[in-house]
């Protein structure tokens, strides 16, 4: 294999798969521009909060950009906690209609899906923790929080969205932000998502639905009741140069990692979760779907529609669990022809042969 | 500098880095407004904070970071603010504690020596973790180095030195990804399916690639000492050796019948998944033939489909 023609290969790849995904570099590097981010400009940010643009508009903030820093924070967080849910709060400014993360730090409360203001618990740690950072130069403010739903979903529940709506009458700007550390596992993607809500009677334009995920059926009805009371926002990325300079050597003695990673072992019992989830969901929808075959005189088209799309629904959740599935072991497959398959002058070498359906006896 | 000779073996975690990282650019941002004319030429002010993890038997394991304030009138790290800090974190994160502090900069310096033993008192064997801020393309290697400090003879006088350190990148599964995810901009939407799989086809080709460029320079290498241009070295040859013995990673049966079950598990998923679909679009199917052949079609169209 000549490296070369590898190399160059590969970047047309990389190429062609950006612009199908529309990435967009941020300048290069070399210009100090991209680090202006990190300034934090005093007067500006006062100006703002007297003026208080999100009054008029509901809908005023748009988009959310995350720093490195914040983002690998939240998840570490958010994974050390296993299936419990964590919390904590985001630092950072407004620029125009978007949210500035900039950092993010924990707080030492559990399990905020009972209680509407486990953040009165947390308000001393907060204060000495602000006053600390204004110390040592972190001088942003808070401006938002973060909590985990392990292993259902990036949305927000009732009563997170009443603590949502509580903060954004009193602490404004303010952006609910949800991690799912069970699923970035599993999908080897990060799962986030970023929302406000709208003030209480405020009806929306409807809107698309956003990017569509799977709920387990305990959680379902609550996600339905409250979707229209909030919007998510688009999340986007940066890293200052010095971050871009240091991610980049790091790969140097990460590959090792990724190489290692085994997404299968670690989840197991979360996919199996999601298994049997969808099995009920199935039921479901097949008693659904007998009533309506007798009643096919009388029920109008409408009832099978939903009935036909629980059943899509299903499938693609399916498909999303398959694929995380196929994913993981073709990793171990390819491991497997690393490592293993040596001494093939000696064995017979069943696993080099490729992917063919092996039957155990 | 001498190598360690201490035995201790060190985990770092990349938070720590991008921690590190954060600190240097805000102080160097506020300190140089956007505003102000073009390159900066100053040096950027040395930032300083504290490291913390875990140190179990001989391994130490650093996770996480926060910054200090550094008094340069008496050249010491603020302590008051020190403990404060300390309680917070202690509060969300019960398990770490000071493994020892870090700095920015290009090179350890003689007043270092001077914050290094103030910290000896919260950990007897603190550690320096030193970040090179200075973006230099044309290294390879991450500019982060470990210092421990020694207790040296030099000139008759047992002096402390500091001694650099070798260290592992260690991280847990979450921490890869995020990383990665912002390293390298994936696409954080579901996509297609094509995209996904090539997504993380590239990432696993990637390391694959890292893995055999390496390998073929531990082989150039070995050829060339064959051929006598450079003289054999045996530790490196036992290295290598042992290295090569590890293969095959694991032949039992044992694991022979679970990874195959679990290769059967995966298929038995796709199976369902498949018929999932298939049982979907049969329904639809029924559905539309029902509606295009209704029995019951006030116009008395079509017979009805039997």
């Amino acid at each position: 294999m000549d490296p070369l023609s590898f190399s160059s290969s590969a970047a047309m790849a990389q190429q062609t798969w950006e612009l199908e995904n529309n990435i967009v570099t941020m300048e290069p590097p070399q210009s100090s521009e991209s680090d202006s981010v990190f300034h934090y400009d005093e007067s500006a940010q006062a100006k703002i909060q007297q003026e208080k643009p999100w009054l008029k508009d509901p809908h005023y903030f748009k988009r959310v950009k995350i720093s490195a820093l914040a983002l690998l924070k939240m998840v570490v967080h958010a994974r050390s906690g296993g299936t419990i849910e964590i919390m904590g709060l985001m630092q950072g400014k407004t620029d125009g209609d978007a949210i500035i993360v900039m950092d993010a730090f924990a707080l030492p409360v559990e399990g905020t899906e009972t209680r509407v203001n486990a953040q009165a618990d947390a308000y001393e740690y907060m204060v000495e923790y602000s006053q600390t950072n204004k110390q040592a130069g972190r001088l942003e403010n808070v401006v938002g929080w973060y909590h985990s739903h392990p292993g259902y979903g990036c949305w927000l529940s009732g009563i997170d969205v009443s603590t949502q709506m509580l903060n954004q009458q009193y602490q404004e700007p303010f952006l609910a932000v949800v991690i799912d550390p069970t699923r970035t596992v599993s999908a080897g993607k990060v799962e986030i998502g970023a929302f406000r809500t709208y003030p209480e009677g405020y009806m929306p334009s409807d809107e698309p639905v956003s990017e569509y995920q799977t709920i387990p059926l305990n959680k379902i009805e609550d996600f339905g009741v409250h979707c229209k009371q909030y919007y998510s926002m688009d999340v986007t990325y940066f890293k200052s140069s010095l971050d871009c300079h240091l991610l980049d050597l790091l790969w140097n003695k990460y590959w090792v990692n990724t190489l290692s990673s085994s997404p299968l072992l670690g989840n197991g019992d979360y996919v199996a979760g999601q298994i049997s989830d969808l099995a009920e969901k199935l039921e479901q929808a097949e008693g659904q779907l007998s009533h309506s075959r007798f009643g096919s005189l009388i029920t109008p088209t409408q009832r099978k529609k939903e009935e036909q799309s629980q059943l899509a629904k299903i499938t693609r959740d399916s498909a999303k669990i398959t694929v995380e599935q196929v994913h993981g072991l073709m990793s171990q497959v390819i491991k497997n022809t690393l490592f293993n398959s040596v001494r093939q002058s000696v064995k017979t070498q069943p696993e080099s042969s490729g992917p063919e359906p092996m039957v155990q006896s | 500098m001498a190598s360690s000779s201490s035995g201790l073996t060190f985990k770092l975690h990349p938070l720590v880095i991008v921690n590190i990282s954060d600190h240097h650019t805000r102080v160097k941002s506020q300190s140089q407004p956007p505003t102000a004319t073009s390159a900066s030429n100053s040096p950027a002010p040395r930032v300083f904070g504290c490291v913390i993890g875990v140190q179990r038997g001989r391994t130490v394991e650093i996770f996480n970071s926060f910054e200090l304030l550094y008094d340069s009138s008496t050249r010491s790290l603020d302590r008051s603010f020190l403990e404060k800090k300390q309680d917070l974190y202690k509060k969300v994160f019960p398990n770490f504690y000071i493994l020892g502090w870090y700095s920015t900069g290009a090179d350890a310096e003689e007043s270092d020596m001077h914050i290094h033993k103030a910290l000896m008192d919260i950990n007897e064997n603190p550690v320096y973790v030193l970040l090179n801020p200075l973006i230099n393309h044309a290294q390879k290697d991450l500019p982060v180095t470990i210092y421990e400090s020694e207790m040296h003879v030099i000139d008759g006088i047992p002096q402390l030195i500091f001694v650099r350190s070798s260290y592992t990148i260690e991280t847990v599964e979450a921490e890869r990804i995020s990383v990665d995810h912002v390293a390298h901009l994936k696409p954080s939407d579901g996509g297609s399916a094509a995209t996904q799989l090539a997504a993380h086809l590239t990432g696993i080709h990637s390391a694959i690639k890292m893995l055999n460029s390496r390998i073929r320079v531990l082989h150039h290498y070995l050829n060339a000492m064959q051929k006598g241009e450079i003289p054999y070295e045996h530790s490196l040859l036992r290295q290598v050796s042992s290295l090569l013995r590890r293969l095959p990673a694991i032949e039992s049966e044992k694991f022979q019948d679970d990874f195959l079950m679990e290769y059967n598990d995966t298929l038995l998923i796709s199976y369902l998944a498949m018929f999932t679909d298939c049982s979907s679009t049969m329904n639809d199917l029924v559905d539309k033939i029902n509606i295009a052949y209704d029995r019951h079609s006030r116009k008395g169209g079509r017979t009805a489909f039997i």
